[in-house]
Order: structure tokens, then C-alpha cells, then sequence
């Protein structure tokens, strides 16, 4: 079939300008749709950091014990244990042992009340784009492991 | 110059459109309030697990306690909905000899819905959350 002169190149233009609102519509599907994908996983994996945070037995005989206790969790969180094999994948692409913030809240006798667990700085790499968390997902759990305070860290 | 077109064809852009703007629209609903739901169910599951552990902690078989089990759980900082909003109607029920368990519940996170409401959705989607924390809770040994 024979289209006129005036329709020639109608099609394409109409291409153009439908395939500019798909696409755009489609990344950022990809980038809100990943973004909440990582972040779920953030979540999952901070909760579970904080309940091994929440039930550990806190040892302080020397402060190089408080940051083998904090290298265990932030391990935890990054890696799903606390001492991950060499070359282990983490639980959430790209997330380091680094960027999770462990901190204990002590109570008057100096015994730990509570153990706060988040994200300090992370960003989520959605290829049109990037997501920057920070101080989130943070949880909160009440300490009930051991306190031994004159025990070291194995 | 005016172009016709065959009859069978009259109205065929407008139907094409219109289906795919309803697959966009359920794609992106997917996508987008699909998974604020999945992080608001998380998120609420995290906050009653932590407020469980919490309120079990304070218990020691007295009213006090129960107070104090309350106030425990009211102080958690955690919040929902990308950690924007504060978890709010959260009940905390404890076994009757008020030393055994708290079980805590998080009935009201209601995600507002944006695509799929527009291929008719529902406008919020509520993601209730419980957990359960004995007073006397296994410890970890290492």
C-alpha cells in the first residue's frame, strides 16, 4: 500500500516520541522498583543484626573486646556471619562491614540497656541512578545477652 | 489534505493505548506499591520484634512491670514507611502471670497506594505485624 507524502515519517516521529515516555516510564520502574528491593534487604539484614546485637554476650575487658564484639555484628548484618569466609558474598550487593554503626546505650551502672544497629552510609546503584541511605534502615533492640564485662572476646 | 483511513482500522491507536497504559500502570503498581508494601511489612515485623524483646525485658511478674514494659515499647525509635513515619495503635498484651511473655502488634501501617489504585487497586493496603518474646529468652553462647 502507497501512503501519501504528508504521512511519510509520521510513523517515526510518533516512534520517537512514544518510545521517550516507555522508556522513561520503564527505568524508573527498574530504579524505584531495585531501590526498594535493596532496601527491603537492608531491612531484613539490620533486624537480624541487631537481635544477634541484642542477645551477644558483651565483654569489656579491654576496649580492643568492644570492637571484636562490634566487628562480629557489623559482620552479621554485612555478610549473615560473624566471621564470614574469605571472599564471601555480602547479603546486600556492594555493603561492607564499614558501613553498618553499631552502638551500645549503657544504663546508669554501666551495663548495656539497649544496642542500636543501622546503616551509616550506603547507596544503591540502580544504573539510571543513585539512592543514598543514611543513618536508615536503624533499629533499636533492649540488651538481654550476658553482661561480663571482665570476660575478653575469644 | 485530508487522509482516510480504512474502517477497520478507525480506533485501533486508542485501543492499543489504552491496553497499554493499563500493562504500564500494572507494572509499575508492581514495582513501585508492591514493594513499599514488601518494606512496610519488614519494617513493621522488625519494630515488633525488637518491641517484643523490649517489653519482655521489663517484666517481673508485677503492674510495675507492665508499666515499665510499656514505656519500653513506647520509646522504640524505629519508624515505617522508608523509616518516615512512627508506628502508631500498637498493643502490647503480656501472658497472665505477667512474667512470661509480651506479645506486641503493630494492626495500623496502612501503605497508600499509587499505580495500582489507578487499575483498580485498593487506596491503602494495611500490613499488620506481631511477634511474640519470652521474659527468659535462649541465650546466644560463643
Amino acid at each position: 500500500m502507497m501512503r501519501r507524502a504528508n504521512q511519510r515519517g509520521h510513523a517515526l516521529i510518533e516512534l520517537a516520541a512514544s518510545a521517550a515516555v516507555m522508556v522513561g516510564c520503564l527505568a524508573g520502574t527498574f530504579q524505584f522498583g531495585y531501590t526498594f528491593y535493596v532496601y527491603n534487604q537492608l531491612v531484613t539484614a539490620v533486624g537480624n543484626g541487631g537481635r544477634y546485637a541484642a542477645m551477644r554476650t558483651y565483654r569489656a575487658s579491654a576496649p580492643s573486646d568492644i570492637e571484636k564484639a562490634r566487628a562480629a555484628i557489623r559482620n552479621m548484618v554485612a555478610y549473615g556471619d560473624t566471621r564470614p569466609a574469605p571472599g564471601a558474598l555480602p547479603q546486600v550487593a556492594n555493603l561492607k562491614p564499614e558501613q553498618v554503626q553499631v552502638e551500645w546505650v549503657m544504663d546508669e551502672s554501666g551495663k548495656p540497656a539497649l544496642v542500636n544497629v543501622s546503616i551509616a552510609d550506603y547507596s544503591v546503584d540502580a544504573a539510571f541512578g543513585m539512592f543514598r541511605f543514611t543513618g536508615k534502615p536503624a533499629v533499636e533492640y533492649p540488651f538481654v545477652g550476658r553482661f561480663a564485662p571482665s570476660e575478653s572476646e575469644p | 489534505m485530508r487522509v482516510r483511513r480504512h474502517n477497520s482500522e478507525q480506533g485501533f491507536v486508542l485501543i492499543a493505548m489504552s491496553v497499554a497504559m493499563v500493562l504500564m500502570l500494572a507494572v509499575m503498581g508492581l514495582a513501585f506499591d508492591l514493594g513499599r508494601i514488601y518494606i512496610a511489612r519488614n519494617e513493621a515485623q522488625v519494630f515488633t520484634d525488637a518491641a517484643a524483646m523490649a517489653a519482655a525485658s521489663k517484666l517481673d511478674g508485677t503492674d510495675a512491670g507492665l508499666v515499665r514494659a510499656r514505656q519500653a515499647v513506647g520509646r522504640l525509635p524505629m519508624r515505617w514507611n522508608l523509616g518516615t513515619k512512627a508506628f502508631s495503635g500498637v498493643v502490647v498484651e503480656f501472658s497472665a502471670d505477667r512474667q512470661s511473655w509480651a506479645r506486641v502488634t503493630a494492626p495500623d501501617n496502612q501503605v497508600e497506594i499509587t499505580f495500582l489504585r489507578a487499575i483498580g487497586g485498593p487506596a491503602v493496603f494495611t500490613v499488620p505485624a506481631h511477634s511474640v518474646a519470652a521474659a527468659k529468652p535462649v541465650r546466644l553462647v560463643e
